[in-house]
């Protein structure tokens, strides 16, 4: 598992989604700095959520020999619908604020992708 | 012409959905999602079960649009999860399929990725690198060049007009991110996928009970002596409590609200505890080898009593809720009591069906998952707002107008109809008269998207009105 790849791959794309949702109802040029140093806090929280939510299951299933493949299979479905079901409760919470929009899609879009990423990873 | 198909249903997505509240809309969403889903999987349709959910999902759609209530939008959206469910697999249980339509809809382009990858590695994976690749190429440098605009702006004030120049305004960006979620939403119900393996688990378990090889019948013989003493107890117990509460309904004339409303909730309270424990206790005793023990005659007739005379016990429940509304009119809540006494009624009789056939656990949850399914659908036609109004207006001894002006707007007509017929205040009916005239603004500002059969009605009421 290249677990920096896959930090630095996922911290980018959220940041992507994130800033996309919130420049897609108005560009504000002074916001551009601001773009950059998100990506500090929006690494932590890609890392945070990536190590302990989506890579526990594959170094569960490297004790047991299980292959990812089968990993993927068992486990995504459960985990994609449990984290659309939090962050879409935490989009309606917020009454539909861009922000919190920008943040849970970037959250939700960003974990299925980072599975992909795991699955399509290849050992050196 | 198949990706054209999504392309044209994302479009269709956004200019139905973006910046609109729920109404016919979600209806023409449903026409647009059934014949999306024929165009991509013609083969399937031709099953009875799936014809049978296109048309539930249709009738919720007609339901939405008639109704316009909350509940009809979630039927709607659990008839739709069901239906795509379905044409992933249409053999499997009701629970399944919603798990397999929530799934396909929020991740079936996230699961084909990977699925295609390892099935036909080789040559996807170069597709894959070229869509990446292009992907980079156009995506990186636009990013940069944005940036790097949008900070040389401030260098040079001719620099900065010469941008000004440009205006995007007639692009609407979050339309066009609003039509990718409807791309996504498209390309993800194009080819349903099943969730493993619940779905071949489910295909696997039959509904109907086998024998284990390991049959002791020492051991059978203790627990139906134990079933049979604590089931006769019980039975016993319940028989004591109806008596006394027949004899209370027939010696006490109960017309006082507060004491009906006691009466009512206590006896629900009773009700949900035992009849959860009554389903529980028998479907520990009746989980296993117990079903095919020769000697359990005695114990399946104190099953079948304490059966009846829980339902017995319903219809007491029933009978109070019943007076109760009958003298002090319909409310949400006197609903949902007869609503819970109905699905508690369906239980008890899956539970006896399940214990005289010899069916297992996997047969309960599929019977009252389904029934529970058709009610919901079922209770979403009715306009209850309105029901509620006509019966308390009509029917009942006494009725509560501050509580039926406060109900939705879909009891607005109906009020503003009947409010010269019935004894209550001036300010009352002035209240009246404000809801309906703000229901009627509401309906016009209304956008087509929006309509529902009340922009119809309520506009030739308002003419007649005039």
């Amino acid at each position: 598992m290249n677990i920096r790849d896959n930090l630095a791959k996922s911290c980018l794309l959220a940041t992507a989604i994130y800033w996309a949702v919130i420049g897609a109802k108005s560009i504000d040029p002074d916001v551009v700095p601001f773009v950059f140093l998100s990506m500090i806090p929006i690494f932590f929280c890609t890392s945070i959520v990536i190590l302990l939510t989506i890579c526990p299951f594959f170094w569960a299933a490297k004790d047991q020999s299980i292959t990812k493949v089968q990993v993927i299979k068992r486990c995504f479905p459960y985990y994609t619908i449990a984290s659309f079901g939090l962050c879409f409760l935490g989009i309606i919470s917020s009454d539909f604020s861009t922000y919190m929009v920008a943040f849970f899609s970037s959250a939700y879009i960003t974990t299925c992708q980072s599975w992909i990423w795991f699955a399509k990873d290849k050992p050196k | 012409m198949k990706p054209l198909l999504t392309i044209i249903a994302s479009l269709l997505f956004s200019i139905l959905f973006y910046g609109k509240y729920i109404g016919l809309n979600l209806s023409i969403f449903t026409i647009v999602t059934i014949a999306f889903l024929f165009l991509y999987n013609p083969e399937k349709f031709k099953n009875k079960r799936i014809l049978l959910h296109t048309l539930a999902y249709i009738l919720t759609a007609i339901v939405v649009f008639v109704q316009h209530s909350s509940l009809s939008i979630i039927a709607n959206i659990v008839a739709f999860f069901t239906l795509v469910g379905t044409v992933s697999n249409n053999k499997t249980s009701i629970y399944v399929n919603w798990l397999n339509g929530v799934y396909t809809s929020i991740a079936g382009f996230f699961h084909r990725t990977f699925e295609v990858d390892f099935q036909t590695e080789k040559a996807d994976w170069k597709k894959d690198f070229d869509l990446i690749h292009l992907a980079k190429l156009i995506g990186i440098p636009l990013a940069f060049i944005i940036i790097f605009v949008l900070l040389y702006k401030n260098g040079n004030p001719m620099f900065n007009d010469l941008v000004n120049l440009i205006d995007f305004d007639f692009i609407n960006f979050q339309w066009i991110l609003f039509s990718i979620l409807g791309y996504f939403l498209f390309s993800n119900i194009s080819r349903p996928l099943s969730v493993e393996p619940a779905t071949s688990i489910d295909l696997r378990t039959k509904n109907e009970l086998i024998k284990s090889d390991t049959f002791s019948e020492e051991k059978l013989k203790k627990e139906k002596q134990l079933g049979t003493v604590l089931l006769g107890l019980l039975n016993l117990l319940i028989l004591l409590y109806i008596i006394t509460d027949i004899t209370y309904l027939a010696t006490n004339d109960i017309t006082n609200a507060s004491a009906l409303s006691y009466q009512v909730h206590n006896g629900i309270n009773t009700l949900i505890a035992s009849i959860i424990i009554a389903i529980v206790i028998i479907l520990y005793f009746f989980r296993g080898n117990l079903n095919f023990y020769s000697e359990n005659k005695n114990l399946k007739n104190l099953t079948y009593l304490w059966i009846g005379l829980n339902i017995m016990l319903i219809v007491l429940i029933a009978i109070k809720n019943l007076n109760y509304i009958t003298s002090f009119g319909l409310t949400y809540k006197r609903i949902g009591v007869n609503v819970y006494i109905l699905l508690t009624l369906i239980g008890l009789i899956t539970t006896f069906l399940k214990v005289l056939n010899i069916k297992n656990m996997a047969f309960l949850f599929r019977r009252n998952t389904q029934i529970a399914f058709a009610v919901l659908l079922i209770s979403s036609s009715i306009n209850w707002d309105r029901s509620i109004t006509k019966f308390n207006l009509n029917q009942a001894d006494a009725f509560d107008i501050d509580y039926l002006i406060k109900l939705s707007d879909r009891n607005a007509i109906l009020l503003h109809e009947k409010e010269n017929g019935i004894d209550i205040s001036i300010e009352n009916k002035n209240r009246i008269d404000t809801k309906y005239n703000a229901y009627m603004d509401r309906l016009n500002l209304r956008e087509w998207q929006e309509f529902s059969y009340d922009n119809f009605v309520g506009k030739r009421n308002s003419k007649t009105y005039e």
